[in-house]
């Protein structure tokens, strides 16, 4: 069990923390997300100011968002395509935003 | 826990790294450094027909700017452990 | 990478173990250079000896000859030592000439340009 000082959340990435062997979601750039149960995660700092949330996620859903032209209409299409891995890890300079799970609590 | 000191125990060990260009290639990861940079032995191209340049690149070294993901093996992840350094990294440990 | 010592250099990211041996080196752009290894440092900025781009279109191929290169490190995606043993490309690529490859890759760039305007002629035309 989490001690009361621990699960307190003082900073965002606290609240990161919290999430950890539960389902999270990561918008990634390139129209790219992600579900996943978060197992690992680290702050790497580049830069005083640049900060880095590189992840392990387990149980992996991948949603790209792709548009192509059609050859013939010239119509834009929007393509989604999904695939699950096992076990993923990403580099956090990707990463646009993390949304731990809903807790009704 | 510095963050590759975990891919160091992965050494030996078949990944699949994908690339923000979208390359991604398998191999038996041959060394990783403290910027992610990779080098892989054995590789073969998963798409590769789409990138017949890489037909004999047989070992890569590969910049960690450029990774994406690392695909892990499922058997060479010890949740507890990276659950431990997550914990330990939060207390300022 | 790291200015490993002898011992290690087979152990770490170095690409010592490259050095003389023929390399792909991919960069961010897309291009493909190849050549000898000559030198590098510990951002992968490399020196190739006799070097050549490698120009793809669809089964057509060119190698451009280029010369000594010194290739800046942030523009590297992947190095790649080639096995002299294996082929370079697919048996069902066809060398041609330089002017040949520039006029392919001039289609291909022209074809990708004319759906974009198409698209945005339909886009015009779109009143919904």
């Amino acid at each position: 069990m989490a001690t009361e000082e621990e699960s307190a959340v003082k900073e965002p990435l606290d609240l990161i923390r919290l999430s950890l062997d539960e389902r999270i979601y990561v918008k990634l750039r390139s129209d790219r997300e992600l579900r996943g149960k978060l197992h690992w995660v680290t702050v790497w700092l580049l830069q005083a100011y640049d900060q880095h949330l590189n992840m392990i996620l387990g149980d992996v859903e991948e949603v790209v968002t792709t548009v192509e032209i059609d050859d013939e209409t010239y119509e834009e299409i929007v393509r989604t395509t999904r695939r699950t891995v096992p076990f993923l890890f990403v580099r956090g300079d990707g990463v646009i935003l993390v949304s731990p799970p809903l807790r009704t609590a | 826990m510095l963050f590759f000191s975990y891919f160091k125990d992965l050494v030996g060990r078949e990944v699949t790294v994908e690339l923000k260009n979208d390359l991604a290639i398998r191999g038996t990861l041959h060394s990783v450094d403290q910027y992610l940079n990779i080098k892989l032995e054995n590789t073969r191209v998963v798409d590769q027909d789409k990138y017949p340049h890489m037909l004999s690149v047989r070992n890569c070294f590969i910049r960690g700017s450029v990774v994406r993901y690392v695909q892990l093996p499922p058997d060479g992840v010890d949740v507890d452990l990276l659950h431990d350094a997550t914990r330990r990294e939060a207390r300022g440990g | 990478m790291s200015w490993a010592s002898p011992d290690d250099v087979f152990l770490s990211t170095s690409l010592a173990t490259y050095l003389d041996k023929k390399i792909l080196v991919l960069l961010r752009d897309g291009r493909k250079l190849l050549g000898l290894l000559r030198s590098f440092d510990q951002f992968a900025n490399v020196v190739l000896e006799g070097a050549c781009e490698r120009i793809i279109v669809g089964d057509l191929y060119c190698d451009i000859p280029l010369g000594l290169y010194v290739i800046r490190g942030e523009n590297v995606v992947l190095i790649g030592e080639l096995d002299l043993e294996k082929d370079e490309l697919p048996p069902h690529m066809t060398r041609v000439s330089t002017a040949e490859i520039k006029r392919a890759q001039k289609a291909e760039r022209d074809a990708t340009v004319l759906k974009g305007s198409m698209r945005k002629r339909m886009e015009f035309l779109d009143f919904d």
